[in-house]
Formats: C-alpha cells, sequence, structure tokens
C-alpha cells in the first residue's frame, strides 16, 4: 500500500544472518508484529494446520523451560520433532538447529539425563541436516569438557576438525578454527600434566627423554592451533595465556613478547585491558627496563584507569627519575579514586595521603591544583560529604582519617601537616564537609 | 479516591541458586487501586490495520487501513472535511427556499438533487440507480469536493495513522518505567512513587509497610500532586541518605527530594523544547540527573550546577536510523556517561565534551545481531553498594536479546541470551542478592506484562548465569484465581489485567528469616500489584516431574479480592468520546409543515433547557410490540383449550373464536408494518434515547465528560453561533438556513465549539504547590530557575481542572496560552480530536442504528 508499512512490515520469518547491511536505511525488525497481525487478520490465512500446530507446540516448550518444568518440556519436544517435515523448506531448514537448542537445554538441567544420553542425542541432531554439525560438535564437546571427560571430547573435536562438506563456507571456516583451538587448548593441557610429571621424574635419562619427546610434540600441536586462533580479531586471553605459557617453557621469550605485543597493540583487536596486564606481567617477570613498563601501564591506565594494577603503576612514577612521571603518578592516584567501585580503597588513599605530603614539600602544589581544578566541583561530594564522613568514621576509622588528611589538603584548609582531633575520642569535629579541624 | 487490596495466592518458584535446591512457595498480588477514572484499553492493532484478504499469505503484511479510517472521517465529521466548501460554495446553492434566488443565474437549486438522494445513500452499490442530475453534480463538483480534503486531510490523516501504529508497535514513551521505590528511614518501611489518573498526570506517593511474613500494608492514602503533562518515567535513588524522585514528563523533567516526614520537596523543574526520551539519577553523587531529548542532547543536570551539555549529535552512531530517541545513564566515573540511542552505546565525557566518545556496544557482527535488531534499553548496574559484581556492568535489551557489557572490555558483550519476550523490554532491575553469596535476580519486564528473571552470580567478577532464566507470573495469570463472573466483568477483568505494564520496581526486604522478593507491577491502567517470591530450596527431581502451576487463594485473599472487583465493577462503562451525528437530515427537511413544526419546538425546546433530546420532543413514541410472551406449550394449551371447550359443548364458538383471533392480529401486523416504516427515519433520535437509558442509572456520574453532556453543551453553542451566523447572511437565505440548523444535531464544529476535554500530551508540568517549582522556562533546555514566585504562570499552569470539561471553548485565556492563534489552534483541536476518537467507533453504542459504510458518498 505505501512504503512505509512494506518495509515497515516486511516480516521476515527468521533471519540469522549476522549483520547484513545491505539495506542503507534497515528498518527495525519486531517479533510482535506477526501477533499484531493475526489478531487482526480474520479474512487472512492462518496457514496450515501442520504450522499452527508446530507453533503452538513451540510456544508451550518455551514456556516449559522458563518455569524449568523439564520433563513437560521433553515430552513436548517428542512431538515438535516433526517440524523435521515441514513442507516449508526455510523452516524444515531451521528445525534441526532450533532442535538442537531446545534438546541441549532440556538434557544439561533435566535431572534424570546423563552424558550418555546427551551423547546421544548430540550424534543424531548432527546428522540431520549439514549445516549443524560443527556447532553441534562443539557444544558437544564443552559439554563433556564440563563433565570432565577430556578425552571424549578430544576425540569429539579430531572427528569434527575431519569433517568436509562442500565448499568450506566462511562461517564454517570460523567455527572450523575454533574447534581447532578448542582442541590445542586440550592439546595444551595434556602438555602442562606431562610438563609436571617429567619435572616430578627423576634425572633417568631414557625415561625423560621419551617423556619430553612426547611432551614436545603435543607442544607442536597446540603451538600450530593456538597460533593460528589468535590471528583472528578477538577476545583470546585463555588461548593466549596458554600458547605464551609454552613458548616461556621453550624459551622463546622473543616469540612471547611478540605474541603478547600483537594481542595488546594491534588495532583491529578489540581494546582488551588483560591483553597489557598480561602484557606488563610477561615484561615485568623478563625484568625488563621500568621505562617499558610504564609505557605498557601508560596505556592501561588511559583505557581502564580503575584497575588495581595502577597502584603498582603509581609506585614505578614515584619510584622515575623524570619529573613528568612524578607527576603522573599523581594523576594516577586521582583517577583511581574518581570511580565508584574504588572511593573505599584505603591503600589509595594512603599513598594519596602521602604523595600529597610529599609533593607539596617538593613544592609541587601547581600539580595538585592542576589535579583538583576537574574535580573540584565533585570531589566534595562525591568523598568528603558529611554523610560520608560519618559512615567512614564509623565503619573504619583509618580510611576516615587518611580521607580527612587528603580532603585538608585538596580543599585548602592545612598549613601544616599535623593532624589533631579535636575533641580526642570517639566522633571527630567536622568542618563544612569532610575535613576534620585541622590545627598548626 | 479508594484504595483497596488484592490478594491471591500464585504459584511461583524462584530465586534458584546453583547448588541449593528449591521448594515451591506462594507469592501475594496486591492491588493498590484508584479507581477515580474509568480506563479503556486504547488502540488495538485491528482499529488500525487493513482486515481484508492477505494477498501474499508466506509474508505476513500489516497495511493501514486509511482508506477506511478515512471514510469513518468523512462520515463523521462531513462538517469539518466539507464545511469549509460548503461555505465557499454557498452563494451558489439554493437549499430550498421558494423562488427568491431563481433570477440568478450562478445559483444552482439543489432541492431536486437532494430529493433524488432521499435519505439513503448507494454506498458503493454498483446497482444503485443515479439520477442524471447526481451523476452531472459528482462528475462535476466530485474532483473538486473530493481532492481537496483526501489532500489535505488524508495526507494529515495518514501520518497520525502511521504515528499510532508505530507507538502500538513500539511505544517508547514508557521505556524506564513509571513506578519507583523509596526505602524509608525504617528497615521495612518505604513509599511507592508512581503516576495514575485518565492522562498519568497524577503523581502520587503511596507509603508502605513491608512484613517479613504477611503482605505489604499500605499506610493511608496516597498524597499525590497534580502535574500538568503525563508522567512517563520515575526514577528513584537514595544517595547518601537523600532519597531522590526524578520524573519524566513530555516537555518537562522535574526532581523531588523525599523526606522521611512532611510532603516531598520539589526541588527543580526542566522544561524541554523537544521531547524527552529518557532521565536518570546518579548514584554516585546526590541530585545529579542526566536528560536526553529527542534533539540528540544529552545533559547533566543538577540543582546545584545547573546544565551541562555533554553530547549532541542529532545522527545516530553506528549507522542511519530514523528513530530519535536517546536514552543516557551512568558508568562506574561519576563524569562519564553512557549515551545510547538505537543502533549502540557510547561513552560520553563531562568533563571533555566531545560528539565521538568511544562506542561501548554496536549494532553489528561483534554481538552477533540478527538483522533489525535495534537498541530498546540501556541501564548502569552498577549501585553505590558494594555488590559481588563488577561495577562497570552495562545492561542492553534489544527486541531479541539482553546483552550484558563490560565498561572496560568494550563493544563484546560479557553475556548475551536471547530473552524470548513477545513485547519490547523496556523495565529492568537488578536487585541485591537475598541473602549473602546468593547470586544477583536480574528482572527484565516487557510492555505486554511478560517477566523474566536472570540470577547474575558474580564469582570471580565476570557475570555468569547462575541457574537457567525463568519467567515470572504476569498479572493475567492471576485470572484464574478470581471468582466467575458474568461475561462483561469477566472482559472488564481481563482488560484490566492485560493492560500494559508500566512499571518494575522490586525490593528485598532486608533482615528475613526466609528470603524473599517483592515485586511491584504498575500497570497502564493505574493499578500497582505486589506479588511475593519466596526462595526456595532446590528440588531439581521433583521439580521436573511436576510443577503445579493452579492459582490458590487464602481466604483473606479472596475477600480482598471481592472488594477489589467489587470497586472495579462499579466502575462506569467508557463511553465511546464521540458519537456521530446520524440524524437523517434530509427526512426531517421534507417533513410536512405540520410534523416540521412540532420538530422543531421539541429541538428548541430541548436546547433552551440544554437537556437531551428525547423521542418524546420529536414525535409521539411509535407504539412498541411488547416482547412475545413466553409461552411454553403453545400448540398443547390450544389443545387442551379446545378439549376443554368441547367437553363443555362450546367447541363450535370456541373455533370461531379462533378465526376471529386469526384474522386480528394480521391486521395488526400490517398496521406495525408501516408504523415501523414511518418511525424508521427516527432511528438516531431513539438510539440516542436508548443511550440515555443505558446511562441514567450508573451509581456516579462519570467524572469525566460523557457524550450526554456534549451533546447539550453543543446544542447551546448551536444556539448562539445562530445568532452569529445570521449578520452574516443575505436575508433571503435566513429562513432557509435556520430551518436547516434547527434540525441539524451538530453544529458546524470546524470552529471552536468541540469541546477538548482531556488533552494527553499536554505540554507543561507543574506541581500543585503554587511558586515553589513551576518554572516555565524559556525554550532551550539550557535554562532554568529555581524557586522563582511566577504567580500569573502559575495560574495559567494550574488551569488543567478534571472537572472544567471544555478547557478551550470556555476559557479564552487558557486558549491563548497554548497558541497565538486561535483559527489554527481550533482547527487542530477538533482534527486532533477526531483522530483520537476515531478508534472507538467499534464501541457498541449506536450499532443498532447505523448502516454499514463502505465507502465515502461523493459529493454532498
Amino acid at each position: 500500500m505505501d512504503a512505509f508499512s512494506e518495509e515497515l512490515m516486511g516480516f521476515v520469518q527468521k533471519d540469522n544472518q549476522v549483520e547484513a547491511s545491505k539495506d542503507p536505511v534497515p528498518e527495525i525488525h519486531l517479533p510482535w508484529l506477526s501477533q499484531h497481525i493475526q489478531s487482526t487478520g480474520s479474512h487472512g490465512q492462518k496457514g496450515t494446520n501442520f504450522a499452527q500446530t508446530t507453533s503452538i507446540c513451540l510456544n508451550f516448550i518455551q514456556e516449559a523451560l522458563l518455569k524449568h518444568q523439564w520433563q513437560r518440556a521433553s515430552e513436548f519436544l517428542q512431538c515438535y520433532l516433526q517440524t523435521l517435515e515441514d513442507i516449508n523448506s526455510q523452516k524444515r531448514q531451521m528445525a534441526p538447529e532450533i532442535i538442537w537448542k531446545l534438546g541441549s537445554t532440556i538434557l544439561y538441567n533435566h535431572p534424570k539425563s546423563n552424558v550418555e544420553t546427551f551423547s546421544a542425542f548430540a550424534d543424531r541432531m548432527k546428522n540431520i541436516g549439514v549445516q549443524n554439525y560443527l556447532k553441534i560438535s562443539l557444544q558437544h564437546a564443552l559439554y563433556l569438557l564440563h563433565n570432565g571427560m577430556v578425552e571424549d571430547a578430544y576425540r569429539n573435536l579430531n572427528q569434527a576438525e575431519s569433517w568436509r562438506y562442500g565448499e568450506m563456507s566462511a562461517s564454517q571456516e570460523k567455527l572450523i578454527k575454533l574447534i581447532q583451538a578448542y582442541r590445542g587448548l586440550l592439546d595444551y593441557y595434556t602438555w602442562s600434566k606431562k610438563r609436571t610429571e617429567v619435572s616430578s621424574f627423576d634425572m633417568d635419562g631414557f625415561a625423560t627423554n621419551a617423556a619430553t619427546q612426547d611432551m614436545h610434540s603435543y607442544f607442536r600441536q597446540a603451538s600450530v592451533n593456538l597460533h593460528e586462533i589468535i590471528k583472528i580479531p578477538g577476545v583470546w586471553d585463555t588461548f593466549v595465556k596458554s600458547y605464551v605459557e609454552m613458548l616461556e617453557f621453550y624459551g622463546d621469550q622473543d616469540g612471547a613478547r611478540q605474541v603478547l605485543t600483537d594481542y595488546a597493540y594491534d588495532n583491529n583487536f578489540p581494546s582488551n585491558p588483560n591483553a597489557h596486564i598480561y602484557l606488563y606481567k610477561f615484561l615485568k617477570k623478563e625484568k625488563a627496563p621500568e621505562d617499558k613498563l610504564i609505557s605498557v601501564l601508560k596505556i592501561l591506565h588511559q583505557i581502564v584507569p580503575s584497575h588495581k594494577i595502577m597502584l603498582e603503576f603509581h609506585m614505578l612514577l614515584k619510584k622515575s627519575n623524570k619529573e613528568e612521571h612524578h607527576k603522573l603518578g599523581l594523576e594516577v592516584l586521582l583517577a583511581i579514586l574518581d570511580f565508584s567501585g574504588c572511593t573505599e580503597n584505603i591503600t589509595a588513599w594512603s599513598y594519596l595521603a602521602k604523595y600529597l605530603k610529599q609533593i607539596i614539600k617538593g613544592k609541587h602544589r601547581e600539580w595538585v591544583q592542576e589535579g583538583w581544578s576537574s574535580r573540584k566541583d565533585w570531589w566534595p561530594t562525591f568523598h568528603f560529604s558529611y554523610y560520608l564522613a560519618k559512615k567512614n568514621w564509623k565503619e573504619n576509622r583509618i580510611l576516615a582519617l587518611k580521607k580527612a588528611f587528603t580532603s585538608g589538603i585538596l580543599l585548602g584548609k592545612v598549613k601544616h601537616q599535623k593532624i589533631i582531633l579535636s575533641s580526642g575520642v570517639g566522633r571527630p569535629m567536622f568542618e563544612s564537609s569532610f575535613c576534620l579541624l585541622l590545627a598548626e | 479516591m479508594e484504595t483497596s487490596f488484592i490478594s491471591s495466592c500464585l504459584d511461583c518458584k524462584l530465586l534458584p541458586q546453583n547448588s541449593a535446591p528449591f521448594t515451591k512457595n506462594l507469592g501475594l498480588l496486591l492491588s493498590l487501586i484508584f479507581l477515580s477514572d474509568p480506563w479503556d484499553p486504547e488502540l488495538m492493532s485491528q482499529d488500525l490495520l487493513f482486515r481484508g484478504r492477505v494477498k501474499q499469505p508466506a509474508r505476513a503484511k500489516a497495511t493501514i487501513d486509511v482508506i477506511e479510517q478515512l471514510n469513518h472521517f468523512l462520515w463523521d465529521h462531513g462538517d469539518i472535511a466539507f464545511g469549509p466548501l460548503g461555505m465557499l460554495l454557498q452563494e451558489n446553492f439554493n437549499l430550498g427556499e421558494k423562488k427568491k434566488s431563481r433570477k440568478n443565474k450562478m445559483v444552482m437549486n439543489t432541492e431536486w438533487l437532494l430529493r433524488d438522494l432521499n435519505g439513503y445513500q448507494p454506498k458503493g452499490c454498483p446497482w444503485a440507480h443515479l439520477s442524471t442530475r447526481q451523476r452531472r453534480f459528482s462528475l462535476l463538483g466530485g474532483t473538486v469536493l473530493g481532492e481537496e480534503v483526501e489532500n489535505l486531510l488524508g495526507g494529515l490523516l495518514h501520518e497520525e495513522l502511521e504515528t499510532r501504529w508505530k507507538r502500538l508497535l513500539l511505544d517508547e514513551a514508557s521505556t524506564g518505567g513509571a513506578l519507583g521505590w523509596v526505602p524509608g528511614a525504617k528497615p521495612h518501611h518505604g513509599q511507592l512513587v508512581y503516576p495514575t489518573g485518565r492522562a498519568h498526570d497524577q503523581l502520587n506517593f503511596q507509603k508502605v509497610k513491608l512484613s517479613p511474613t504477611n503482605e505489604p500494608q499500605a499506610l493511608g492514602d496516597p498524597s499525590h500532586i497534580l502535574l500538568r503533562g503525563p508522567v512517563r518515567q520515575v526514577v528513584t535513588r537514595t544517595i547518601q541518605g537523600e532519597a531522590l524522585v526524578a520524573v519524566r514528563s513530555d516537555h518537562h523533567c522535574a526532581l523531588w527530594k523525599l523526606e522521611h516526614r512532611g510532603p516531598p520537596e520539589p526541588l527543580q523543574v526542566l522544561e524541554m523544547e523537544k521531547e524527552a526520551t529518557g532521565i536518570s539519577l546518579s548514584p554516585h553523587l546526590p541530585g545529579e540527573l542526566a536528560v536526553c531529548t529527542r534533539s540528540g542532547a544529552v545533559c547533566l543536570w543538577s540543582p546545584q550546577h545547573g546544565l551541562q551539555q555533554i553530547h549532541k549529535d542529532p545522527e545516530t552512531f553506528v549507522f542511519k536510523d530514523p528513530s530519535s530517541w536517546r536514552w543516557a545513564d551512568f558508568t562506574a566515573h561519576p563524569r562519564v556517561l553512557t549515551v545510547a540511542d538505537r543502533t549502540g552505546l557510547r561513552f560520553a565525557d563531562a568533563r571533555a565534551p566531545s560528539d565521538c566518545g568511544e562506542l561501548l556496544f554496536r549494532v553489528g557482527a561483534e554481538a552477533s545481531c540478527q538483522r533489525g535488531e535495534r537498541v530498546l534499553l540501556a541501564q548502569y548496574l552498577g549501585t553505590p553498594d558494594p555488590l559481588p559484581l563488577s561495577p562497570t556492568l552495562h545492561l542492553v535489551c534489544t527486541q531479541f536479546s539482553l546483552y550484558l557489557l563490560d565498561e572496560r572490555l568494550p563493544l563484546v558483550p560479557l553475556l548475551k541470551w536471547n530473552h524470548g519476550l513477545l513485547s519490547p523490554p523496556l523495565l529492568a532491575q537488578l536487585l541485591p542478592p537475598p541473602y549473602p553469596e546468593a547470586p544477583l535476580p536480574l528482572l527484565l519486564g516487557g510492555l505486554g506484562g511478560h517477566l523474566r528473571m536472570l540470577h547474575l552470580s558474580g564469582s570471580g567478577r565476570t557475570p555468569q548465569l547462575a541457574a537457567p532464566p525463568q519467567s515470572l507470573p504476569s498479572l493475567i495469570d492471576s485470572l484464574p484465581g478470581f471468582p466467575v463472573l458474568e461475561p462483561h466483568g469477566q472482559q472488564l477483568l481481563q482488560e484490566r489485567l492485560r493492560a500494559p505494564l508500566t512499571g518494575l520496581a522490586a525490593v528485598v526486604p532486608p533482615g528475613c528469616p526466609s528470603p524473599t522478593m517483592l515485586l511491584f507491577q504498575l500497570s497502564a491502567a493505574g493499578d500497582v500489584f505486589y506479588q511475593r517470591l519466596w526462595l526456595q530450596p532446590d528440588t531439581s527431581s521433583e521439580s521436573a516431574v511436576s510443577e503445579p502451576s493452579a492459582v490458590s487463594w487464602k481466604p483473606r485473599a479472596v475477600a480482598c479480592c471481592r472488594r477489589w472487583l467489587k470497586t472495579l465493577l462499579q466502575v462506569p462503562p467508557t463511553l465511546p468520546s464521540w458519537t456521530p451525528p446520524t440524524f437523517s437530515q434530509h427526512h426531517l427537511r421534507w417533513l410536512k409543515e405540520e410534523n416540521k413544526g412540532k420538530v422543531q419546538e421539541g429541538l428548541r425546546a430541548a436546547m433552551a433547557e440544554g437537556r437531551l433530546l428525547l423521542q418524546g420532543d420529536l414525535a409521539p413514541l411509535p407504539p412498541s410490540d411488547p416482547p412475545p410472551a413466553h409461552e411454553p406449550f403453545g400448540t398443547e394449551d390450544k389443545l387442551s383449550e379446545r378439549l376443554e371447550a368441547s367437553w363443555e359443548r362450546k367447541g363450535a364458538i370456541w373455533w370461531d373464536g379462533q378465526r376471529d383471533g386469526s384474522r386480528l392480529p394480521r391486521k395488526r401486523q400490517s398496521r406495525e408494518k408501516r408504523r415501523t416504516q414511518l418511525s424508521s427515519s427516527f432511528s438516531s433520535v431513539r438510539s440516542t434515547s436508548d443511550f440515555s437509558d443505558v446511562n441514567s442509572p450508573l451509581p456516579h456520574p462519570p467524572k469525566t465528560p460523557s457524550p450526554l453532556h456534549r451533546m447539550s453543551e453543543t446544542s447551546q453553542s448551536l444556539e448562539l453561533s445562530q445568532e452569529l451566523w445570521v449578520k452574516n447572511i443575505p436575508r433571503e437565505r435566513r429562513q432557509t438556513l435556520r430551518d436547516y440548523l434547527a434540525v441539524l444535531p451538530s453544529p458546524d464544529s470546524g470552529n471552536c465549539s468541540i469541546p477538548q476535554f482531556q488533552n494527553p500530551s499536554s505540554q507543561s508540568l507543574s506541581t500543585s504547590e503554587p511558586g515553589k517549582c513551576s518554572v516555565p522556562c524559556s525554550q532551550n533546555p539550557r535554562t532554568q530557575t529555581l524557586f522563582s514566585p511566577l504567580p500569573e504562570s502559575y495560574s495559567a499552569f494550574y488551569s488543567q481542572n478534571p472537572n472544567s470539561q471544555s478547557l478551550y471553548s470556555q476559557n479564552p485565556n487558557s486558549q491563548s496560552l497554548y497558541s497565538p492563534e486561535p483559527a489554527f489552534n481550533s482547527v487542530f483541536h477538533s482534527q486532533n480530536s477526531s483522530i483520537q476518537k476515531l478508534p472507538s467507533r467499534h464501541t457498541p453504542s449506536l450499532a443498532g442504528s447505523q448502516p454499514l459504510r463502505k465507502k465515502p458518498r461523493m459529493g454532498f
């Protein structure tokens, strides 16, 4: 009738494609639209009985799942299997995946289900239609891992890896890579087990040699697969960690550093603070120069100023010879305390109190003013309010004292660094906000 | 204002925990109901969509039925549609005067034309007889008369229908929810804040006492504040011991501070030029808010420091999307906000405002979004209290899925779950754990009333699902627990329980021996329902076997429920707010002289008294048939009569009597038939009187004006307008016009005479306390004033009185407030009202007397 309804109402049945952005202005897709249409279209075709019953059945299953009625859901699922023979080809193709999702959820939670049932179901579902083979294999393997059956999982992954159907599509390729990566992870697992075994051996030449050989072969298998997955942009923390550990073990420090550097600094990868932490820890272990460490942490400071490693960063900066580092040291501390999760971090407060004292002694009052200027309109309420003073004093006196001291300096109420609690015992006297009464 | 409680017991299971087993338990349903206003479920898809055959059954499609709506519009508001043209053409038509204008060749006599129409309309019937005169007239005049209406009104109508259909599919105004909970000074006390009233313009503060075991109790009547706009969102927060309530209306935002004693203290009101779409209170700094509007601007607002714009971009972030919806919330850093639109979520730093902050979420491959997926809700899940979860978590809901994101690790969601809700998920709340070390319940509410609960455990600081998600009983699930009602009552109850869910507030009362959770739900009808959920030990083996889902009621609950139902059923049924005139003017026009005089007298008398026009005013009532008496054994009775007669040897006499009797009714029937033919033309009049019968026995006259009042009012204005009109009309036509007017029930409502009773989109908001916070700030959200006593502006703002029936026609001062051009104003309102009221046509009021209408009549 008009462009509006044509576009808005284009009700695509189920389009699982990942963000196909061919249209210049893609319209919002509302899953409840069909309901509205059904309730209106009294003359419209309601579809076949078959479609109706299956959709009702699907609703029942979903409802039962959300009410944790696993038995009921499984009974309905038996009836739902008829969708595999739907005359609508699109629905028929979608059916195995839906059944797998529902079935695996039921079996995962059903009190009477066991690994055998799950495996039997997975094996059956893998071979219905070809599209889901890899996905189901991977999920099956993860389920087995969850149940501690590492070897079965490994076998499963191996099988899946060698599976081929027609030309490999992009999504298949991704899945294969993921399967290989998980296999690599399991190889790494065996490798690290062997390593502990080898280290426990006495220095018996032959046996050790054989074990080392064996271990080495696992390393090679694992490293190939892990190296592959790390190249794809993504968050691969576990894979990277295990790969680096193996590289380190074999003394390939440069390789390990390269992997970590790429993982942290490659712009194609999503921003990941863990990558920087791994790199920092690696460099620290390597006893890298402090400048190097500082440069790594500087980036982390920009991404996540609230990370607890920032306290370490502050110490590094404090120790450094450069004046700009000293200045940054203050900023780092202030930035930590900006975050709501760190307001009661007593270490940070005591560092800040100490550092402020040091800075003022070092005649760098302007740094304090600089750091304070962007915070002066909200820190007093955020940290030094009367309410918080009372609360802190009740819960943690040391924290209260540290905060009081800092507030004294920052709010400009202090002339010398001597704190005198006016009343000595019990509750301190509060002035305007948090500041304890400070005297010369 | 009436408050009553309802409680029911719903079987539900909740708060699963990974290791601990559950048992079944009971929840209670309570409702604090305010039945001052009848509530009617507004638009439905049936009212807007084309109901014909769908051409492509494989691809379901919705088509807005503009033709049908326009058709209705032309019929019901012919005066608006054709009135102006009629005025223009008035000079050239003679409506039936005798001879006077015959000389002028430019004047056409429509007497015969009208006579040809003869009271009935072919309405698209292909076999209808058209006289040459009619044909000629429609060919010549049809294009002119039709096109104008079609172009001007059709366009506007189409636009309006589109917006309404879009709103029906996704009503984004209520994002965030309009129900807030403010914990009180004592651990088991608190206040619920929510809007009620037909226009959702009354903000209520209801004190509630919680109990570890029993149902919560409302303490006294709620205190309320009448605002000048619908409340869309209510946000509450207690920071550093200060309880704050922020309210978003369409063009205003306001902030109150709640004291433990005394009324809420208004802090500041903000007025926006563009519609506000989101408001949130800072979890870090007391009194700081983030506000965003449809212009794409996001501001940080605090009563102390005023407004600070930190982001402004009318374009969407990731790709182009037509929606101008924006949303803002806070992050773990008090100076960094998140700004959301339909395509994604991005950071905005208040210290260095710029339009290109880092993206936190985008609809795209990273989150493996589906095609057509859009952000519907974004929420910061951190709170000042230390939680087992990291304070950097954000929730994003789309129409398909729920995402959890960590602001330190942008773009890649930590968790994705397909929620499967069949209504937009616009409400979400993360609750503190019911007991230490327990997973945190995360509630998700769809506008359709469906609820989902997830259990987030923060072991290792990364959020995980501690148990499979579950659905909670929605309001409509409690229906089987109510007693069986009459169909009308049942429908009323169902509608009431099915009302959209517009608010959600959950409380975990501290210090309960058994961990429990209270769930308050606000429905669009203004009811607040309460549900209690208990943590139960997991009996996973049993729970899998059977799950009794029947609703059981405690005796006390039944009593409460009955009270509620009683008040609910007492509410007068909502009447169609405007009923089209269905007078057959034609008939009245061509009445014989003696009848005409009678009819006119009746009309005039009714108008003079300002009362309803009754059948008796126009003509004597046609004798109606007595309802056919129930004769259980008709033939047997006759037989027994005859037998009796024959026993008494009077068989022949009986037989004769029978023959006479059968002849007599036949005569009577034919007379009846003639009469009904005659009186059928009064159908409409009769139906109006029927209406009054329906209405009169109502226990309380409804506060909101019914069409009946309007009817009399329009009659008054008719008289007035007559007087005015007479001046500008040539003398020879006055009589015609008077005759014409005399029989017209509806005035020419192109002017201000259609009263605007309730304007749900009224544009200003003020508290009921004069001079305290009603601050009409000029245009830009940048400016605002605090505590400026402006008496005159106050009085203007306060003019909305639910009892004043026609604000616009009766009070010229308030009219000027809304628009400097009265002409435009009136057209706008009358149009608006007609469009608004169109959907309510299905109401059965006059259905009996209305012919089916398919196509607009052509020309006149």
